[in-house]
């Protein structure tokens, strides 16, 4: 038996941030397809024009407030998140308005094609403005929690911590208004049958709106938080959006919550890897990463397509 | 003669838009003869373009069949290209990992075996179930394939490459770019005659049934997990003779072109040039090649880098805006599909209609698609 | 209305081509379909009725293989089908049509029409290269039945145009005679002259009395009553997914129990 020089724990607690991630990622296109009932495939490179935006934003929010910090980030980490959530959300509608409302008649196929045209452009104007180059948010390095490394033996700094929480605090908030708002249940009612919620009153094109406004910050945030955990890249969104796409279809396309739950599975798979690496398990090796998340979807397909919370028949 | 014309009359030139598109595919032909000979045009190089035009119009043939005929939406045109391009490499190439510098023929044969075996494999649990699945498998099975070519460098040489792949026959008395053009067109010919004696079919009929209701033709007793696989199959195997082709064409192939774009490229080339229709496919593989090469062109003479950009995000720009303006402005394409889906051996002689079910046979008709006004 | 008003449907019926045996689905918590048994007579036109949300459209459904039931069993011509995929049942001879006409994109009449006989030799790739003459046999066949089932219907003049130019009507006409191509034993009608003009619904009356006398059988879902009981005899009555009882078209109108369902019904 090999001694294993990382705790399996720590796997864990990478897997949760991971997770985080892919969740927050998951939720939108979650929204997407149960509301406008279409595969967005620009999804991931929502993800990464929020990144480039908050970016961009850190440009002027640096200057303007040096160093002062909370949590152990740097404030203008925070607003830079904001602005880079507030960006995708605006660019999300604008596209909802330019792109796919045009061609909303010729159906979800016809939708899925322009959304990877969307998906290209979004990709060619993040390379064109920023280069190809990738870069850091700038947030200074910083060790690992120590009362944590104490008690639990595993390494996570406070930007791991701040991932976590703010997506629980992010999806929380997404919890509330789809509970407990009138905006929250015009959408689940649009999203459960959305002839029928037309014919009672509801009216759609605010559902959709709100629906573009909130998957695109919520897409932002995660790509923020893949660029503070990795790295701000031009490609960062597309490459994880077959691992988000699996998460969905674990949860079940149509529900949210399902994707949720999706993206927890999926990141902690994801992340897991490497420790079944190292146990020596063949075939799975850090760079099939993602190779495993595209086997787990091929056997959900296989077994149950309706996913964990999808409705089936 | 008048067989001659009679054809001409028949397939290419049915509508005022078909005749300015061949009108406008002559007049570059004439200029390109012309450029030949005063010397602008390289021979060599026209022959090459010649032969990847061909290249691409395979592709877009493939995906045709498996998009425009059935309706499935494959992501993976790349992968299944580098499966034929590395079959073909890594058997006939002598200083490949498997240095076994066998015959081409083996190649063009392992790219099909394994492309089909790959396709099947593909195609079962995803083509029974709604169509962005498969949109979305596909374009993992695409990352896949690319990252097993990368990482397995004892098999497949990684992102060095594989050189020395030898021509095809060039035993043949003409110049090795000739040749290789002259086999692109013959494999185009052959590919093109199968898919139209198999789309004028029964079994063309019922897979553009599948493709606008699944769940009529499964009414009517189709099964039609077993027409989708099978236009799957053979779209996945000629974009693999593709692949093999091109490994041939340029003698040396690496990853670098098993990316997303180049999938996006024959997306374009075939809803461009019109979903479900052959000649569509090949018209449109010879716009794409336009928009690449024209950039290309643009690039070397420094125009581009006056607008202070880069050629790669450019051309990415371009088919992304692409797709969307063809998806919104002309769904339809350049050439969208007119033949009805008959057994033409059948119809002749029985009274039945002809090519066009827009019931306005005569030329100029108020053509319900492909006309100006849109 | 208490569960004792449902009777059910006659189970004695005499050389059954199609028959359901205890049929049950829900959705999440709701019951669409609560243990249904039915049978079809041969030669005959069954009907179908009951309010909105009765669960017909389920039962055709479960029927025909496009909802996978809970429980139950269907069999046709005493052959259990209850585990066939929809195009095998449609093979074993039940067809159905559907509720919303389905125009196929760039096809002509004929050719949407051509897609109804089978198995056709020419939906074998391996058969277009090596059967070549049997193919065209046998396409030559089915474009002359083409025809003259179009020409019955009296729409024959239609069969150039793009099926799209249909009107609803005209393509329910077409969806019945394609259907009847198949060769069916039995032929499910999802209501066959929704939203369509009281003329061509007399044709669409008069063509499947035509082909009932023939011997083809049908099980027909209508909302239009008149339609239905002047062609359906007997009617079988459906309500919240169960079945209230079975009827001459008589019986049927002067029910009191089917009255009230209607009247005091489940709502959209």
């Amino acid at each position: 038996m090999i001694p294993l020089q990382i705790s399996p724990f720590q796997y864990v607690a990478n897997g949760v941030v991971f997770s985080s991630i892919i969740v927050l990622a998951a939720i939108g296109l979650s929204l997407v397809y149960s509301i406008a009932d279409f595969a967005n495939f620009a999804h991931g490179d929502l993800m990464t024009v929020g990144a480039f935006s908050a970016l961009f934003s850190v440009g002027f929010f640096r200057p303007m407030l040096g160093d002062a910090g909370v949590f152990g980030l740097p404030l203008w980490f925070f607003l830079a998140l904001a602005f880079g959530m507030g960006a995708a959300a605006v660019i999300s509608v604008v596209t909802n308005r330019v792109v796919y409302r045009p061609v909303k008649d010729s159906g979800s196929i016809g939708l899925l094609i322009s959304s990877i045209g969307v998906a290209l452009v979004y990709r060619a104007l993040v390379f064109l403005s920023f280069g190809t180059e990738p870069e850091r948010y700038g947030v200074p390095r910083q060790g690992p929690v120590p009362w944590v490394r104490e008690t639990l033996g595993i390494a996570v700094t406070p930007r791991n911590l701040v991932v976590v929480a703010l997506t629980v605090v992010l999806v929380t908030a997404l919890h509330l208004t789809l509970t407990r708002t009138t905006l929250g249940r015009k959408m689940r009612a649009t999203a459960d049958n959305a002839d029928l919620a037309r014919v009672s009153g509801i009216r759609t094109s605010e559902v959709i709106f709100a629906m573009w406004l909130i998957g695109g910050a919520l897409a932002a945030a995660g790509g923020v938080f893949l660029g503070l955990e990795e790295l701000v890249r031009p490609r960062m969104g597309f490459d994880i959006l077959l691992i988000v796409f699996a998460a969905v279809i674990l949860g079940g396309i149509g529900s949210v919550y399902g994707a949720m739950l999706g993206g927890l599975v999926i990141g902690m798979v994801h992340e897991l890897v490497p420790l079944f690496d190292q146990l020596g398990v063949p075939l799975v090796s850090t760079p099939y990463a993602e190779a495993v998340a595209f086997v787990i979807m091929v056997v959900i397909l296989l077994v149950r397509p309706s996913g964990i919370a999808g409705d089936s028949g | 003669m008048s067989a001659v014309t009679s054809w001409v009359r028949e397939t290419l030139v049915r509508d005022a838009t078909e005749r300015r598109i061949f009108a406008a595919l002559g007049l570059i032909t004439v200029l390109l003869v012309v450029g030949v000979l005063t010397g602008v045009v390289g021979l060599r190089f026209l022959l090459f373009q010649i032969a990847l035009v061909g290249m691409y119009a395979l592709l877009s043939l493939g995906l045709n069949v498996q998009w425009g005929y059935a309706g499935l939406i494959n992501f993976s045109v790349a992968a299944f290209w580098g499966i034929g391009a590395y079959c073909a490499a890594l058997l006939t190439a002598p200083n490949s990992p498997l240095g076994l510098g066998l015959h081409p023929v083996f190649g063009f044969l392992a790219a099909i075996v394994v492309s089909a075996f790959v396709a099947v494999l593909i195609g079962i649990p995803t083509l029974r179930l709604r169509e962005d699945y498969l949109a979305i498998a596909s374009l993992g099975l695409a990352e896949v394939i690319r990252a097993i070519i990368l990482n397995e460098r004892q098999w497949t040489a990684g992102s060095s490459g594989i050189s020395g792949i030898p021509n095809l026959m060039s035993w043949l008395p003409l110049t090795d770019s000739a040749t290789t053009a002259a086999i692109v067109v013959f494999l185009i010919a052959v590919v093109y005659l199968f898919l139209r004696r198999v789309h004028r079919s029964p079994w063309g009929r019922v897979l553009r049934t599948i493709r606008s209701d699944e769940n009529l033709a499964k009414a009517l007793g189709k099964n039609t997990y077993r027409f989708k696989m099978q236009a799957f199959v053979l779209g996945s195997v000629i974009m693999a003779v593709a692949g093999a082709f091109y490994a041939h064409l340029n003698l040396y192939i690496d990853p670098s072109d098993l990316v997303p774009l180049t999938t996006f490229y024959i997306w374009i080339a075939v809803i461009l040039g019109g979903t479900g229709s052959n000649r569509g496919a090949v018209v449109g593989a010879a716009v794409v090649i336009a928009i690449r090469e024209g950039t290309r062109f643009l690039n070397d003479i420094g125009f581009i880098q006056t607008l202070g950009v880069d050629l790669a995000p450019l051309r990415l720009l371009f088919v992304g805006g692409l797709i969307i303006l063809i998806m919104r402005f002309r769904q339809d394409g350049l050439l969208p599909p007119k033949d009805e889906l008959i057994w033409p051996a059948a119809r002749d002689g029985s009274g039945a209609g002809g090519a066009s079910p827009s019931g306005a046979a005569s030329d100029g008709g108020a053509s319900s698609n492909g006309g100006d006004d849109r | 209305m208490n569960d004792d008003a449902y009777e059910g449907a006659r189970l004695d019926k005499d050389d059954v081509v199609l028959k359901t045996t205890g049929l049950e689905k829900a959705f999440g918590g709701l019951v669409a379909t609560d243990d249904v048994s039915i049978e079809v007579e041969r030669g005959t036109i069954t009907g179908m009725i009951g309010p909105n949300g009765a669960g017909k459209s389920t039962l055709f459904n479960l029927i025909s293989g496009f909802y996978e039931n809970d429980a139950g069993r269907v069999t046709v011509n005493g052959e259990d089908v209850t585990d066939l995929e929809p195009h095998e049942r449609a093979r074993k001879g039940l067809v159905r049509t559907f509720q919303t006409p389905r125009r196929l994109e760039g096809m002509s009449v004929r050719e949407a029409m051509l897609v109804g006989p089978g198995p056709q030799k020419g939906e074998s790739i391996f058969s277009l290269f090596f059967s070549g003459s049997d193919v065209t046999e046998e396409e030559r066949a089915n474009i002359e039945q083409t025809r003259e089932l179009l020409e019955r219907f009296e729409i024959g003049h239609l069969i150039d145009q793009p099926s799209t130019d249909l009107s609803g009507g005209q393509m329910k006409l077409v969806e019945l005679a394609r259907a009847f191509t198949t060769n069916p034993d039995i032929l499910l009608l999802d209501e066959p002259v929704a939203g369509v003009n009281p003329t061509l619904a007399n044709d669409i009356k008069r063509f499947i009395r035509e082909l009932n006398e023939e011997g083809q059988t049908f099980l027909i879902i209508e909302h239009d009553m008149p339609f239905i009981m002047d062609l359906a005899d007997p009617i079988i009555v459906l309500d919240q997914g169960k079945v209230l009882m079975e009827g001459s078209p008589d019986e049927v109108r002067s029910d009191d129990r089917v009255i009230e369902a209607y009247l005091g019904g489940a709502g959209p």
